[in-house]
């Protein structure tokens, strides 16, 4: 076990009522360095968001070993040490932006984690002028870097983020990606990021881990290597492309290796 | 504002609040809004005075109706607020316990499956039939008729409010979760506000609902002595028409002032609620 790594070890998970023969997740390994930002990528219903549950402590696996930075995922929630974004904003609609980024810092205090100043997290993701504004005011992008904001609001050791940015549009999706690449070097958090889209997989990560469904396994690893810091010129670079181009590749196997066979049948 | 004074020189964007009152301005005037209830008002108050004039014994005439009101409103005042005592006393219990209850059964199941199917039988029960039992029981002060009320009040808030606790969607639940938040906080913070909307809800219904169990109860007691229902009563046995009806008229405008009074609640509580929310 180490200290300075998220490592997931024979990791296997079956929900209640699902085929024991098919679990969600089925002997997964996964690490995640300290300070590095992982990528998870596949199929829908591989197992991305349960990988990310358990992580997060949300989630009892049935089997194999869980350790975060040495620690359990359920003492790392206790220490406050982890961040969490969901596919959906997940704000309380009847406090305003700023008591929505404080928030995390107002419960279990015993954990006391030093809380961010909420104007500069605010700022960081180009919301100042919205703070006193209430959630159902914002657009859905906004909404989501008040969520993100949130997250970066404990300075959690571990950020674990759900297709954050799934639900917008090309333009603003980029723009926040930037937006995040920006916190995260100032915080130097650990990133585990579920996405569908491999341009943000390859624009955001260090490493890029490829899942495939019907169980849901670990397909490949693929490492990143275009040059940090990393601003909106990377898409022009030929190396991006050519990362693109192998997890595409990847993800093609990984897709035809678990597809169902109505997947299958042609239009 | 944490940094320099730009943020606030800078004009900002407060075209959503600024749209409301315009537009609740526009629509009062507007016809679609008003005119439904004056052709209704006009209709039923033509047939009333037709049918008063023609059998005096169904109906009195809407000016002896508005003489009574007027020769001796404070006859009316202190009946109309004997009622509303017991109404008031009687939902806060009611939906005070029910609120209670309904804390207590979301954190603690046992209590939930224990109670659920009492509360259910209760709230099948015609509690009006119980009303002279509880005459008998508790005598003939203030506590019977607060009782009815109560019970009355008690089962709709009970539901709504413990479907309200539930009402929290899994995504902030798992981010309270992550934080190591402890079941008073998720309770406090979350479960209590997401079940505004539904105990709002409930006190819409609730309310006037306690005016019909005060009124009922005060049929019941026999020894009653005030409020509007004792007053309808005794008038009807002594065939004092205009009377039944200038008391029926007072429960009305009650009615119409509790309602006015949750929509407001509402509005200053629920601003963020997409119940509250103007759809164009
Ligand atoms: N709460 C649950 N109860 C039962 N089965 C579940 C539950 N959540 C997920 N599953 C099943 O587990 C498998 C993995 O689901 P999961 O949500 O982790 O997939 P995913 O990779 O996040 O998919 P997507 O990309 O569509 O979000 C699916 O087959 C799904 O049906
Ligand atoms: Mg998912």
């Amino acid at each position: 076990m180490s200290d300075d790594r998220i490592e997931v070890r024979g990791l296997t998970k079956t929900y209640e009522g699902g085929d024991p023969a098919r679990p969600a997740l089925d002997r997964v390994d996964l690490d995640v360095p300290r300070r590095h930002f992982v990528s998870l990528i596949g199929p829908s219903g591989c197992g991305k968001s349960t990988l990310l549950r358990v992580l997060a402590g949300l989630e009892r696996p049935d089997s194999g070993h869980v350790a975060v930075f040495g620690s359990t995922p359920e003492r790392m929630c206790a220490a406050k040490a982890v961040g969490l974004v969901p596919q959906t904003p997940a704000l309380l609609p009847w406090l305003n932006v700023r008591r929505n980024v404080v928030l995390p810092s107002r419960v279990n205090r015993r954990a006391g984690n030093a809380a961010g100043d909420p104007d500069e997290l605010l700022s960081m993701v180009g919301l100042e002028d919205v703070a006193r504004k209430y959630p159902h005011q914002l657009s859905g992008g906004m909404q989501q870097r008040v969520a993100i904001a949130r997250a970066f609001g404990i300075r959690p050791d571990v950020l674990l983020m759900d297709e954050p940015f799934s639900a917008l549009d090309e333009f603003t999706r980029e723009a926040l990606q930037l937006h995040l690449l920006r916190l995260w070097e100032h915080m130097s958090t650990t990133v585990v990021f579920v996405t569908h889209s491999v341009r943000e997989a390859v624009t955001l990560s260090d490493r890029i881990v490829v899942m495939s469904a019907r169980p849901g396994r670990v397909h490949e690893v693929l490492p990143v290597d275009l040059p940090r810091p990393r601003g909106s010129g990377v898409t022009a670079d030929p190396r991006l492309h050519r990362v693109e181009d192998r997890v595409r590749a990847s993800l093609q196997v990984a897709w035809e290796s678990g597809a169902a066979p109505d997947d299958l049948v042609p239009l | 504002m944490a940094t320099g004074t730009s943020p606030d020189v800078r004009p900002r964007p407060t075209t959503v609040p600024a749209a409301h009152p315009r537009r609740r301005r526009r629509s009062v005037l507007h016809p679609a809004l008003w005119l439904p209830t004056v052709v209704a008002v006009l209709l039923v108050g033509t047939a009333w005075t037709v049918i008063a004039a023609e059998q005096p014994y169904i109906l009195p005439t809407l000016s002896e109706v508005g003489t009574t009101l007027v020769d001796d409103p404070g006859l009316f005042v202190r009946n109309a607020w004997s009622t509303l005592q017991i109404a008031l006393i009687g939902v806060a219990w009611g939906a005070g316990l029910a609120f209670v209850l309904a804390l207590l059964m979301s954190e603690i199941p046992i209590l939930r499956r224990a109670i659920m199917p009492l509360a259910v039988v209760l709230n099948v029960t015609p509690v009006i039939a119980l009303a002279p039992a509880l005459v008998v029981a508790f005598g003939f002060g203030m506590t019977p008729k607060v009782i009815v009320t109560a019970i009355i009040t008690f089962f709709p808030v009970l539901i709504n409010v413990t479907t309200g606790l539930r009402s929290v969607p899994p995504p902030v639940l798992h981010v309270f979760s992550t934080l190591h938040a402890s079941r008073f906080e998720v309770l406090l913070r979350l479960r209590v506000p997401s079940s505004l909307p539904y105990t709002l809800a409930a006190l819409r219904v609730v309310l006037p609902l306690s005016i019909v169990g005060a009124v009922v109860a005060e049929f019941v007691a026999a020894g009653s002595s005030s409020g509007l229902g004792t007053m309808i009563r005794n008038a009807a046995s002594n065939a004092q028409l205009p009377h039944v009806y200038a008391a029926v008229a007072c429960l009305a405008a009650m009615g119409v002032l509790m309602l006015a009074f949750t929509a407001t609640v509402e509005r200053r509580l629920l601003f963020w609620h997409e119940s509250q929310q103007r759809t164009p």
